[in-house]
């Protein structure tokens, strides 16, 4: 078959998966609705593994598949596709999305097995992905703001999922409505684009397509650090950098497998993704690249402080996830594209991994997320642990796993643009990482087992459809930063190669502007910082090893001297949600209960529009009873008074 | 004379027009639906004629359909009339008034 | 000879009309309706639609008219109630005004300058079984489905509301 047809389907068959499991619900039982939502993901997969191929097949400068569906909007000159495409780009995140996904699926057959939401589950899980995968193949910023809306919707779903309780439902209407604004600015950004850019084309070619818009952007050049700003309002509120971060650790409430879905692998790295595919755009800007880097930095640093602290399992995760989506920011914001993609694929797997591992923990410990009440669980929980090790040290950074060959390059790429803030703010956050990751590790899986009696009794390693994807994962984790193997080392750098046809404008950008000033690109300076930061890793590890290890005590005593203080601060997340509330949550309920409730609601709505139309109404309806008398002849009277005008009309009329 | 196509309308409109006065006068369910069939069939009357007009025996098509449609709707309306007979003992619809509730 | 026919089959789908309206009895109506049929499966005849006028007789005025009597038949007694007077006289100028004023529009019609003439006598084969099943089957092919699903769903709503309050089978 085509490869042109091919894609359409990659897109619909996880939505023709959501359809079937979302009517049928619980009709269906629980072994087929979730073989239904693998299978249609692993087609998914399937699909999007045979069309990269071809793309491989294809000469360097070519590479893309269109599938266009159909016009969508056409008014006047302004034309909008259904359609999607895939370059190496989107190929890259296709199969991301769809391996981790169907990965993830495999594992929530295990993990929601005994829930009665079971068919709801995968409905939303499978929409999801048709959501992600139209954000991915999205042929125009249109079809991606579409899949940008839908990933937000099926997040709020899923992070509401049981939504019998209160605190779980306000978490999802906490990620919508903060991601709400930004996609108020996304959308501002879009009409923006629009407004400069429709002018100078021709009718029929499709303003906010892709392939349009590079070919067209430097139309854009004066208006692009607006645009560029303001599309990075909506990266921020997708892929929780500061100041809109704060919905990600609250949307922990979900089930573990849609935190590790949604909230670590695929949604949340959308932002990046979306800035990726317009460098062309944001390296006109200086200014905006230059934001992106600063917010992608003191973001990565600022989570990794929190995540120090923080005492639920998968809390940690989540400042973890905010921290590492800084560092793909920053890697953006300083030019390297290529690389925050890198970071963002094995970000995807081990961090899916972290995140499939903590639900096994908490699935052993029968629904407990408190670290503190853990420890000891090496022995009971083998695989876990051993899967979950991995991750740590992928995450740390250590040779030769997947996270060093990512984070390194990040670090490298903030140091040759000669801005050694950014590098030593992503340096310092990247030891940080390797010590809050080994606290985690240590007072989970170490020491004594603090839980009760009877939670303790039940700890068991968790079945194979929950095992099997952590083995994969974990390998994955492994060898999956091979494929950047960077020329220093010898390697090919392939991933880079894949990926330089779609930068090639936004790299060569950054040079055009002078923001890169070409330190001495010699291997030596790379050697000597990829050293160091593997040391720095390891320090980071040995330290949380033995604090919360060895010596216990120490963490303890740091909490009592002079440290309480900084202790507090960072325990309450910097006081960010307390801030936020006090600067717009509760003015604007007292302006809705005072101005709005009081005056506008009680007394002109009410007052007037409610009760005032009820009134006409009621008037009305009482000379219109007169009509309603329940004689079925009287209406048929009616009636043929209506034919007799209707036909006297037409006859005296022609 | 000779029999021009204004002939058939117009019985087919006096066909209708009886049905039509019967239907508002009648008390009867019964008798209401059969003036409802009665100004069916002088639909059936233009139908056939127009078609008689360009030649073209699409109109007996329809004709047909409107025989299907007729049956359909004489099944189903004495099929709630027997139920409504069940329940209230009557078809008169000057006692069924429930609608005005 | 079609002008004979026309105002004899005519007059007969008139009477047969006011006929059932007229008449008290529900079974009586429902004869002269029967009656009506027949006649306007003469109309059908006149105009060239000998399948038609087969169609007529044999769905009209038989089935569905079967069905009424029978339904009449079963509820024979009460269904003559209130029925003893037709409406109050004062209401007749009510009931009247909307027909007659249709009645005058028609009759304007009827002036010799109105009115539209056939041109000629049909083709022939015009309205022969063979015409309609070619136009049923090939070009209202979708049509004719439809009309099919629609009776289909008429019949199951029709055993569905006429099982009253028994438990549905579904349920």
């Amino acid at each position: 078959m085509q490869s042109e047809i091919l894609l359409r389907w990659i897109v619909l068959v996880p939505l023709l998966g959501a359809v079937v499991n979302g009517l049928l619900n619980r009709r269906l039982a629980k072994r087929v609705s979730g073989f239904i939502a693998c299978a249609a993901i692993g087609v998914s997969f399937g699909l999007s593994v045979v069309v990269f191929l071809r793309l491989t097949g294809m000469d360097a400068e070519a590479r893309v598949v269109n599938d266009i569906l159909g016009t969508w909007l056409q008014i006047g000159g302004f034309h909008v596709d259904i359609g999607f495409a895939m370059d190496p780009l989107s190929a890259v995140m296709a199969l991301v999305v769809t391996g981790v996904g169907f990965l993830i699926h495999i594992y929530s057959l295990g993990y929601m097995a005994h829930d009665d939401g079971f068919q709801r589950y995968f409905a939303y899980l499978n929409l999801f992905v048709f959501a992600m995968m139209t954000l991915v193949l999205g042929e125009n910023l249109v079809m991606l703001f579409v899949g940008w809306e839908g990933v937000g919707l099926c997040s709020y779903l899923l992070i509401g999922f049981w939504f019998n309780d209160q605190a779980n439902a306000s978490a999802g209407k906490k990620a919508f409505i903060v991601n709400r604004i930004g996609d108020f600015g996304f959308l501002i950004g879009l009409f923006l684009i629009g407004a400069n850019l429709l002018p100078h084309l021709a009718p029929g070619e499709g303003v906010f397509s892709f392939a349009i818009l590079q070919h067209h952007a430097h139309l854009l050049a004066p208006a692009a650090t607006g645009i560029c700003l303001l599309l990075f309002l909506g990266a921020t509120g997708k892929s929780a950098q500061i100041p809109l971060y704060i919905w990600l650790p609250d949307a922990m409430a979900g089930p573990t497998p849609v935190s590790a879905l949604i909230h670590a692998a695929t949604m949340v790295t959308a932002g990046v993704y979306m800035i990726a595919r317009l460098n062309f755009l944001f390296v006109l800007s200086p200014t905006a690249m230059a934001v992106v880097a600063a917010v992608g930095a003191v973001t990565a640093i600022f989570a990794a402080t929190i995540a120090l602290t923080q005492n639920d399992i998968k809390k940690v995760l989540a400042y973890s996830t905010v921290s590492q989506l800084g560092y793909m920011m920053l890697a953006c914001g300083v030019g390297a594209f290529t690389v925050g993609i890198f970071h963002l694929m094995t970000h995807a797997f081990f961090k899916a991994l972290l995140f499939l591992g903590s639900g096994s923990v908490i699935h052993a410990m029968s629904n407990e997320q408190d670290m503190r009440v853990m420890g000891g669980l090496r022995s009971k929980l083998p695989v876990t642990y051993a899967t979950f090790m991995t991750a740590t040290l992928a995450i740390a950074g250590v040779f030769p796993l997947a996270g060093f060959f990512s984070k390194d390059e990040i670090l490298w790429k903030a140091w040759e643009s000669g801005n050694t803030v950014l590098w030593a703010i992503g340096f310092l956050a990247a030891g940080l990482t390797a010590f809050y990751m080994m606290r985690l590790v240590v007072l989970t899986f170490f020491g004594e087992n603090r839980a009760s009696s009877e939670v303790r009794s039940h700890i068991h390693e968790s079945p194979a459809t929950m095992t099997g994807p952590l083995v994969i994962l974990a390998v994955l984790s492994v060898v999956g930063g091979w494929i950047g193997w960077p020329h220093f080392m010898g390697g090919g750098a392939w991933f880079e190669n894949w990926l330089a046809p779609v930068f090639a404008v936004g790299e060569h950008g950054v040079a055009a502007h002078g923001a890169v000033a070409h330190h001495a690109a010699d291997s030596t300076m790379e050697w000597t910082l990829a050293v160091v930061s593997v040391l720095w890793a390891v320090l980071g590890l040995i330290l949380g090893w033995f604090v919360y290890y060895r010596r216990a005590a120490i963490a303890d005593s740091f909490r009592k001297a002079g440290g309480g203080f900084v202790y507090r601060v960072l325990l309450n997340k910097y006081y960010v949600d307390e801030a936020y509330d006090a600067a717009f949550i509760r003015p604007g309920y007292r302006f809705s209960r005072q101005v709005l409730w009081k005056s506008v609601d009680a007394g002109l709505i009410d007052g007037l529009l409610v009760n005032g139309s009820a009134l006409v109404v009621y008037l009305l309806g009482s000379v219109l009873r007169l009509f309603q008398n329940g004689m079925i002849r009287f209406y048929a009277w009616t009636f043929t008074i209506g034919v007799a005008v209707f036909v006297l009309y037409l006859s005296f009329s022609s | 004379m000779e029999i021009t196509l204004t002939h058939y309308l117009v019985l087919a409109g006096l066909v209708f027009l009886t049905g039509m006065v019967g239907f508002v006068v009648r008390r009867n369910a019964l008798v209401m639906l059969m003036c409802i069939e009665l100004m069916l069939c002088a639909v059936n009357i233009v139908f056939a004629a127009f078609s008689r007009l360009h030649g073209d025996a699409g109109g007996h098509v329809f004709v047909l359909m409107n025989f299907a449609v007729a049956a359909s709707e004489a099944a189903i309306g004495l099929a709630i009339l027997v139920e409504i007979y069940r329940r209230r003992r009557t078809v008169n619809v000057d006692d069924l008034k429930t609608l005005m509730e | 000879m079609e002008g004979l026919l026309f105002w004899f089959c005519g007059s007969l789908l008139l009477l047969g009309g006011v006929m059932m309206v007229v008449q008290r009895s529900a079974v009586v109506s429902a004869l002269w309706l029967v009656f009506a049929f027949l006649s306007a499966a003469g109309i059908f005849a006149v105009l060239g639609g000998t399948f038609l006028a087969v169609m007529q007789v044999l769905v009209y005025a038989g089935a569905i008219m079967v069905l009424f009597l029978f339904v009449i038949m079963m509820l024979q007694g009460p269904v003559m109630d209130g029925e003893r007077r037709l409406m109050h006289p004062a209401l007749w100028p009510l009931i009247a005004a909307p027909p007659a004023a249709v009645l005058i529009m028609l009759a304007g019609f009827l002036r010799g300058d109105r009115m539209v003439g056939f041109a000629g006598a049909p083709a022939p084969g015009f309205g022969s079984v063979v015409q309609v099943a070619t136009l049923l089957l090939g070009r209202y092919l979708l049509a004719f489905e439809l009309i099919s699903i629609i009776l289909l769903v008429a019949l199951i709503g029709a055993l569905a509301v006429g099982r009253g309050e028994r438990k549905l089978p579904w349920k």
